[in-house]
């Protein structure tokens, strides 16, 4: 893609209030129906299709319904939503106004991350710009229709982008999952019906509004649609953010970041998956490669063991400690680690217990921590890691 | 001047209100000011909102940014995660701990800094970084992250 | 709800749309192991061990919160069910202190029973058990984390059933536990000392303050006359704990403790009545100030003070209405400071010699004896106090053979029960025990319910209200209560106390007395009493109470012989002098 079509992040980019005031046009059934039809699914990693979350929104019976940005980007290796609001503020906040607009909401929330207190200012700005404006606030542009927003702080927890944890902790409580259901679309913030959506998805909003749910289609490759922001870091010449079509190769992201001697690249966070040079035409989509929003190089000089054991060492840090897989699997898991680098697994074999705890924390795990955390455990004992014991050609 | 732990939980109830979701920016607006929730802050809070004061002293317990033990007048957050650790963070806080005479989770005897290391916090493309305060610091080597604390007051 | 059609390891079956996953597989029969699920509370679906297997679901599914959906099809115990189970097993097993004789809840622990169950018998995941932490010491519970599986029951308990909220999980992730503000431990904090927590804890994390080697050693001391007062809730409790049906079995719990080797067994429904004889009068002296003279500043209503988690609860939280308690002190106090007075004349004993035990379906007791103020005998008035389940274990550890030994009587002075007495061990029961004595005092007439039941403050509804139309023609004396309406109330269970106690502060309460009891179903369910608990269970006490309430030949409290030999000997009338001192008491606000 040329750089001056890039969307989300390039030149050439709609004004601002141009996509809401063609929302406002719209009836709130239409604005969802687009959205739908766009086939765009959630950016933060999970990928829900959003116009269906909108959808149920919109159809939940409860007064004062919810708008909730998930800006606690906090996956290892993605800073693509930090780079989006310091360049995009604007456009995110608009996302979130149609939002308000399609499911009959007129109150949103922004949850940002600790780590990024500086983009509070930018975002205050945004916000401020778009009320003078009348784009935001009450009454939009004569409308009759109100929207707000407020900007809110993390503190500090990873699982706080769990969605229904982000709701707790809104809610000042503990960033502790729920059980679902209910579903936040039925019960979120507040027990309101809720839509929580990434900030990346929210800026993709407006293109989808203004060039229509065709258009934004066939932006996609393999089976998804639209573009996609691709956070890329460790050995690669060229780290940031790229945007490429949703499904495109691996191999495109890495060449264009220049990515050389790659032994070995994880997609999608230290709870992607861990890939080896034979994989890289696989396409970053959510049947294939999901991508979430992270993508780092290793290079054959790196240790994927030492990279495993910061994975599993940021799990342990960040798990909620509510549910018993997770809790105790995650350090079980990081504890076999140490013995592998202390020499004391003489084979495969001996790790059976532990991948069987890996599936186990796959399946019954409370939330998508414990869910995905074992996947560089399996990705990378399997795919990178040589035993005494292991037969030739294993 | 500084304002009382009191003082700033009564400050932030009036501009966040005092339902039970204003509690993370209570406890925000407190950890900012005086580097920590000190138990006097937990205990109005709780009688703020109305919940017991084990119940906010188990939320601040949960995030990492928030810290009951009074730490310094800068708190200084190296990144430990993976693209920081490949770009050199552990030489970083190496020097660091050097320089201050301090571990990770420990501050000065001065009472000026406090170090901790901390999960990614989104610069990976800027890498090694840390958070002074609210001011991201990038692309670190030991003689510059040596020369930005000494910086500090 | 309409039924719908569920499919359990291959047996269709029909069920009321709406129910878990769980009750589901109980209607069918198909047992489903829990440990973090608990009917008195709420859903947590934390421990994972209620997996279960649902067709076309990608994960598994939690039993306890899943609600059933249409042609679900369910597997409980596949062979993915049955590795996820024994690896969460495995998993809370791996730092678990597993020193199993030296735990209270050996033999009655869940997480032994799972792991006996799911044959666990190797752990590949191993790894350093948590240390031994008795840093939560307080005279009524002690937790030790090292036992502790976070399945946040108590904390759950703490919340939800006692308003009481001191217990909360602390930190995160591998670090976390639970705790008291600034881990300052349950002594530290506003803890009602209730046990309700204990009674709800899968594992032994939590347990009782254990008196048990200083009573053995009184018994075995040739020196010490050891008199025990055995509570009303006990005697349908002890079965229980000895792994019996539950129901009455006072004759062999008399018997049991006298093999024992105490010198006296002496029944606490006997200053149950005493209570009564006092509290109704107090509050017939409060409503004629209020009535009579019309003095505004009568604290009304009055509220029983015979619970004393109740009592903590109420000066930590409530300290604005202590004077609204009535001065009485609890039954257990009450015969505490007549054992080592009266008792000790009757028999002729030097009170200095004598050890005072009771034994109580409660661990706030075990606080309660420790209060400064719990010495009006000029000592001690209670030395040590036993829970129902230590009371058990030491009949099993003196091998007696409760299930057959012959029935024996309480001892003589302090020892004689009516049914008002005993009926203090169920919720409802001190007022209807009072109504049944009041009524009569101010009337003349014995209470107009059918065989004395007074049936409306009976049961297990959470708060009951109940109102009673005076007479026109009363006794002499109590004219100023012609026709007056007395409006009661009962709560049980310290949430239900906090929603009476928010009515009462705001002015919305027109009651003139109200009954609280801290626990859920009042006394039988106590935080001393065999575990497990369950609304069933608890129900199952409540008629065994209500069955030796109708057995007994005195019902009323100022029928029992011994009470008025003690006005007639000793005490001289109701609130006089000798009573103020023994009897009644004061309180204190305490921080929240």
């Amino acid at each position: 893609m040329a750089a001056g079509k890039r969307l989300l992040l390039g030149d050439d980019q709609p004004s601002i209030g141009e996509a809401l005031i063609k929302a406002m046009d719209m009836s709130p059934a239409d604005v969802v129906f687009e959205v739908r039809e766009s086939d765009i699914r959630g950016r933060g990693g999970a990928g829900f299709p959003t116009g269906i979350k909108w959808n149920l929104a919109g159809a939940a019976s409860g007064d004062h319904k919810m708008v909730i940005c998930n800006a606690d980007e906090g996956e290892p290796g993605t800073f693509k939503d930090r780079v989006l609001i310091e360049k995009m503020a604007w456009k995110l906040l608009e996302g979130m106004t149609i939002a308000g607009y399609a499911i009959g909401s007129s109150h949103g929330i922004i949850y940002l991350r600790a780590e990024y207190p500086y983009l509070v200012p930018i975002l205050e700005k945004a916000r401020q710009d778009l009320i003078s404006q009348g784009l935001l606030g009450d009454d939009i542009q004569g409308r009759g229709f109100s929207f707000n927003i407020e900007i809110r702080s993390g503190a500090g927890a990873y699982v706080c982008g769990e969605e229904t944890s982000l709701i707790e902790s809104l809610e000042g409580k503990r960033g502790e999952p729920r059980n679902k259901p209910p579903f936040p679309v039925n019960s979120g913030y507040l027990a309101r019906p809720t839509v929580v959506n990434n900030v990346e998805t929210f800026a993709a909003v407006p293109h989808i509004l203004l060039g229509g749910a065709e258009w934004y289609q066939g932006l996609g490759r393999d089976d998804c649609s639209g573009t996609k922001l691709f956070s890329i870091s460790g050995d690669v010449e060229n780290p940031g953010v790229y945007e490429l079509p949703m499904g495109a190769a691996l191999r495109e992201l890495l060449e264009l970041s220049g990515a050389k001697d790659i032994a070995a690249v994880q997609v999608g966070g230290a709870s992607g998956s861990t890939v080896t040079p034979d994989e890289l035409d696989k396409p970053m989509s959510f049947s294939a490669l999901p991508p979430g929003g992270s993508v780092v190089v290793f290079n054959s000089s790196r240790d994927m063991l030492d990279v495993l054991e910061n994975f599993m060492e940021f799990f342990v840090h960040e798990s909620c400690g509510q549910c018993t897989p997770c809790r105790e699997g995650n350090r079980r898991l990081l504890d076999i680690i140490r013995s592998i680098r202390a020499g004391e697994i003489a084979s495969r074999d001996d790790l059976k217990p532990f991948f069987l705890l890996a599936d186990v924390m796959k399946a019954g795990s409370k939330c998508g921590l414990g869910q995905t955390s074992p996947n560089c455990f399996v990705d990378i004992i399997t795919k990178f890691i040589a035993f005494p014991g292991d037969k030739e050609g294993a | 001047m500084s304002r009382t732990p009191e003082e700033i939980v009564r400050a932030s109830l009036e501009k966040h209100g005092s339902g039970r979701e204003a509690v993370m920016e209570i406890l925000t607006d407190v950890n900012r000011e005086l580097g920590c929730i000190p138990e006097e802050a937990i205990i109005a809070t709780a009688s703020a909102v109305g919940v017991s004061n084990a119940e906010i002293y188990s939320v601040v317990s949960f995030y990492s940014f928030f810290s009951i033990k009074p730490r310094g007048r800068h708190i200084v957050r190296l990144c430990s995660t993976i693209s920081c650790v490949m770009s050199g963070s552990a030489e970083v806080l190496e020097a660091v701990r050097d320089d201050l005479g301090i571990r990770e989770g420990e501050t000065t005897s001065d009472g000026r800094i406090t170090l901790e290391t901390t999960s990614c916090i989104g610069l990976c493309d800027q890498a090694p970084a840390m958070l002074v305060n609210d001011e991201p610091h990038t692309r670190l080597t030991p003689e510059t992250a040596r020369a930005i604390i000494a910086g500090l007051e | 709800m309409p039924n719908i059609s569920v499919t359990i390891n291959g047996i269709t079956t029909s069920v009321r749309e709406g129910v878990t996953v769980l009750e589901a597989c109980e209607l069918a029969g198909v047992e489903i192991p829990t440990l973090c699920y608990h009917p008195d509370l709420s859903l947590a679906g934390n421990c994972r061990m209620c997996l279960v297997e649902v067709e076309g679901w990608r994960t598994l599914a939690i039993a306890c919160v899943t609600p059933v959906t249409p042609n679900m099809v369910i597997h409980t115990h596949s062979k993915k069910v049955r590795k996820a189970r024994r690896t969460v097993l495995k998993l809370l097993l791996a730092n678990h202190n597993v020193n199993c004789p030296e735990c209270e809840r050996n033999r009655n622990c869940e997480l032994q029973e799972l792991s006996e169950k799911h044959n666990i018998t190797t752990n590949e995941y191993q790894t350093t058990p948590k240390p031994v932490s008795v840093e939560e010491v307080s005279p009524g519970v002690m937790r030790d984390n090292s036992r502790c599986i976070m399945c946040t029951r108590c904390v759950r308990t703490c919340e939800e059933l006692q308003s009481v909220a001191v217990i909360k999980p602390v930190g995160r992730s591998a670090e976390i536990k639970i705790s008291t503000f600034m881990d300052r431990g349950l002594d530290g904090v506003a803890c009602a000392q209730c046990g309700q927590c204990i009674n709800r804890c899968p594992t032994g994390a939590l347990f009782e303050t254990s008196e048990v080697r200083q009573i053995w050693e009184a018994l075995e001391d040739p020196e010490k006359f050891v008199v025990v007062q055995t509570a009303p809730a006990v005697r349908v409790g002890i079965a229980e704990a000895l792994g019996l049906p539950t129901g009455r079995s006072t004759g062999q719990m008399v018997a049991s403790i006298r093999g024992l080797g105490f010198d006296r067994v002496l029944d606490t429904d006997f200053s149950a009545d005493l209570t009564i004889i006092e509290e109704g009068h107090e509050l017939i002296g409060r409503l004629g100030q209020a009535l009579q003279a019309g003095d505004p500043n009568v604290h009304l209503p009055m509220i029983t003070s015979c619970s004393p988690g109740w009592i903590k609860f109420i000066e930590h939280k409530y300290p604005h209405l202590l004077s609204n308690l009535s001065t009485c002190k609890s039954p257990q106090q009450m015969f505490g400071a007549l054992v080592k007075t009266y008792l000790a004349e009757k028999e002729g004993i030097d009170p200095a010699n004598i050890i005072s035990v009771s034994i109580m379906p409660c661990t706030a007791k075990k606080y309660e004896k420790e209060r400064p103020e719990m010495n009006a005998s000029g000592y001690k008035d209670v030395d040590y106090v036993l829970t129902t389940r230590e009371l058990a274990s030491m009949i099993e550890e003196a091998g007696i053979d409760f299930e057959h030994i012959a029935e024996e009587k309480f001892d003589r002075w302090m020892g004689h029960s009516t049914g008002a007495g005993v009926i203090f061990g169920a919720t409802g029961g001190v007022m209807e025990a009072a109504l049944r004595t009041a009524y009569e005092v101010v009337t003349g007439h014995e209470i107009p319910f059918e065989g004395l039941n007074v049936t409306p403050v009976r049961g297990i509804e959470g708060i009951k209200e109940a109102a009673i139309t005076m007479p026109d023609r009363m006794a002499d004396g109590f004219e100023f209560l012609a026709g007056v309406t007395l409006k009661v109330a009962v709560a049980h269970g310290l949430s239900n106390a906090e929603r009476l106690m928010k009515k009462v502060s705001a002015g919305e309460a027109d009651y003139h007395f109200i009954e609280i009891m801290a626990c859920p179903g009042g006394c039988l369910g106590g935080g001393g009493q065999p575990i497990p608990t369950s609304p069933e269970i608890r129900r199952k006490r409540a008629e065994a109470i209500y069955a030796e309430d109708a057995a007994l030949h005195f019902r009323k409290s100022h029928a029992n012989p011994e009470i008025q030999l003690l006005y007639a000997e000793y005490l001289e009338k109701p609130l006089g002098h000798k009573s103020h001192e023994l009897l009644h008491t004061t309180y204190t606000p305490r921080k929240d």
